[in-house]
């Protein structure tokens, strides 16, 4: 679903290389975990995957549904079913929670050339899905992630992506900063949404969030490369012996 | 009495010498006035308050053509479904309705207004004050709490140049709301001078939307006086104009008086939007919160002057002055320039100003959720300007002005 092939991602006024020659393929149906020490390029890839444009790819293709999405837009990109979770969200001032989410699903039907949802038909849905990553109606009408703690940001993405119902999503350590009963919700939101035609992404520094997500593979990014790849089973080892082997390797 | 006349008149000041000798007998004030302009000039950048924002040279070369604009020609105004009762100001021309003001409304026209002690010395002041005929008298009973708005269009039309006051009196105890309109394609020189008194423990709303043509040249300035436990509320935003200054300058003179200024500039093109505002806190206990937010692109140009005085007797002033720009352009410019002189010991007045470009990051987001690059924009633009409407109670009237930002940026 998600092919990966020798990518080469640059950053900054003096192009410093990040990703080094990274392949990788997930496909439908699967869900696989990135791992990887600070500074392996784990944000880079996922920001270079949604199309931010601070991310300079210099080589290599991603295949995403048989095309390659790294000339498109980054709203072409959503509208292909492509979502990231972000590592560190983003405060809106002025701009209301419901309206933005709105916004944002009629304008990926708008682009796949689909109806845009009813008012009624939103509602419906968005308090439905609020109930479960477990943020209050209150929160709902406040403007865009203003004034909301780190765990409540989290939440606040792991709604979007049940609302658009992405093909493939990314999430760049979605469970960094959160407590066990939310690191269940996250498991639970990707549980309800796995399914054949749907794959996932998932960055993370810890093995926990994968006792919630069972992942089909694991993968261990190292200096801007897979250096490995296995079972759950990868993730404990990590978490037992640390990322020092795969440093050195690199 | 004989009128002083400008040394090497510009086009312009040999245009004003005409107009103003052909005026029904201008009385002694106005011709005193005339001689003081003749002598000092129009404000120039060289001169303090006036660097940014350059009168006399935007009008030089400028010859007022005579008033053509027809009564008849007013297309409904965008405020009609606030149902306000509609007076105007038409090439300079005041036009009240027939039909009977709001109940504890009086509504007339006057000669012009003797000029206040706040703006006496004020160049622009001082020519609206020669040459201005009439002034449109707006006068709320004591305790009239009008629910209606009362709306004051002021048109620009043909190349004229043109002069109007007016005068809104809220007497003690009252509430009231005035919408003024600066709007039509005329490309002249418009100038407007208006004082404001809010008597005690009055409410009084005033919303001001400025969409004139390219072409025009505008300069309105308001003069108040604010009483004690009185609420004055102003939001203005301006998308129009060649070279616009709306200038706001309010004695405080009561205690525990509570003010807040809202205001915007959405500047394109070569346009040249300036708001200027002067508060003198004269009494204690008073509060002032004041916003402006400007959007500059193209070669457009916002300028924000704000200026804080607490005289001594204004213990427990509570005054904050925020200035926020953002520029999406090379070209275009924000220029601010907040000031606080205080007297008084027990005081709080703080202001801050920042100016930066849309950020890049909170853009990626919203197009990473979907949206167009164009939207995406659009919805963060409309989002840091949104809270300078906060203040405008009436959703009807607050709904214009959301849709004028919106046309401006391309979304209506």
């Amino acid at each position: 679903m998600l092919t990966i092939e020798n990518l080469h991602v640059a950053v900054g006024e003096d192009a410093t290389p990040i990703i080094k020659g990274l392949t990788l393929d997930v496909p439908a149906g699967e869900v696989h975990a990135i791992m990887g020490p600070n500074g392996s390029g784990k944000s880079t890839l996922s920001y270079s995957l949604a199309g931010n444009d601070a991310y300079d790819v210099t080589d290599g293709s991603a295949l995403f549904g048989g095309d390659d999405i790294l000339d498109l837009e980054p709203d072409e990109r959503a509208a292909k079913g492509l979502f990231l979770s972000f590592q560190h969200p983003m405060e809106i001032p002025g701009v209301q929670t419901m309206t933005f989410i709105r916004t944002a699903m009629n304008a990926q039907r708008a682009a796949r050339g689909e109806e845009e949802i009813s008012a009624g038909d939103f509602l419906r849905l968005v308090r439905e899905k609020a109930k479960l990553v477990g943020l209050s109606e209150e929160k709902l009408k406040r403007p865009f992630n203003v004034g909301f703690s780190g765990g409540e940001k989290k939440r606040m993405e792991m709604l979007q992506m049940a609302m658009l119902e992405p093909r493939f999503a990314i999430m760049d350590e979605t469970d960094s900063g959160l407590d066990i009963d939310a690191l269940k919700m996250v498991g639970d939101v990707v549980n309800a949404l796995r399914g054949a035609e749907r794959g996932f992404l998932v960055i993370t520094h810890y093995q926990r969030l994968l006792d919630y997500l069972k992942p089909d593979a694991v993968h261990v990014l190292a200096d801007g490369r897979i250096v490995k790849s296995g079972g759950p089973e990868l993730a404990r080892d990590l978490e037992a012996s640390g990322y020092e082997q795969f440093i050195e390797a690199a | 009495m004989s009128t002083m006349v400008f040394l090497n008149p510009t086009a312009m000041e040999a245009g004003l010498e005409a107009a103003f000798a052909a005026l029904d007998a201008p009385s002694d004030a106005a011709r005193a006035a005339f001689a003081r302009v003749a002598k000092r000039g129009l404000p120039t950048r060289r001169e303090e308050g006036w660097r940014w924002s350059d009168f006399s040279a935007a009008l030089r070369q400028r010859e007022p053509k005579p008033v053509a604009t027809p009564e008849d020609a007013l297309d409904a105004s965008p405020f009609v479904d606030a149902a306000p009762f509609e007076c105007s100001i038409i090439d300079g021309r005041i036009v009240t309705p027939e039909a009977a003001a709001p109940d504890g409304v009086d509504i007339s026209v006057s000669a012009p207004l003797a000029p206040r002690e706040a703006s006496a010395d004020h160049p622009m002041a001082t020519l609206n004050g020669a040459m201005a005929q009439r002034a449109l008298q707006i006068s709320v009973a004591d305790g009239a709490h009008v629910a209606r708005p009362i709306l004051i269009r002021h048109i620009a039309g043909g190349e004229a140049f043109s002069f109007a006051q007016s005068n809104i009196v809220v007497g003690a105890g009252a509430k009231a709301t005035i919408i003024e309109t600066y709007e039509g394609e005329g490309a002249g020189f418009y100038s407007h001078l208006n004082h404001v008194s809010v008597a005690e423990q009055a409410a009084l709303s005033r919303v001001s939307l400025q969409t004139i043509g390219d072409d025009a040249v505008l300069h309105q300035q308001s003069v108040g006086d604010i009483a004690a436990g009185a609420q004055f509320r102003q939001t203005g935003l301006a998308t129009g104009a060649r070279l616009s200054r709306a200038e706001t300058m309010l004695d405080i003179v009561g205690e525990d008086a509570d003010v807040m200024i809202d205001s915007a500039s959405l500047a394109e093109g070569n346009r040249h939007q300036d708001f200027t505002t002067h508060m003198r806190f004269k009494a204690r206990g008073c509060s002032v919160r004041q916003r402006h937010k400007s959007v500059s692109r193209g070669r457009g140009r916002s300028i924000f002057q704000g200026k804080f005085e607490v005289a001594r007797p204004a213990q427990k002033t509570d005054a904050q002055m925020a200035a926020n720009a953002l520029l999406l352009s090379d070209g275009a410019e924000a220029n601010h320039k907040p000031e606080l002189e205080i007297y008084a010991d027990d005081v709080e007045c703080a202001h801050g100003s920042t100016c930066g470009a849309l950020d890049e990051e909170a853009l990626f987001y919203l197009r990473q959720r979907g949206l167009k690059e164009e939207a995406a924009r659009a919805l963060l633009i409309d989002a840091f300007l949104s809270e300078v409407f906060d203040n405008i109670d009436d959703e009807t009237v607050r709904g214009v002005f959301r849709a004028g930002v919106a046309r401006w940026l391309g979304t209506l």
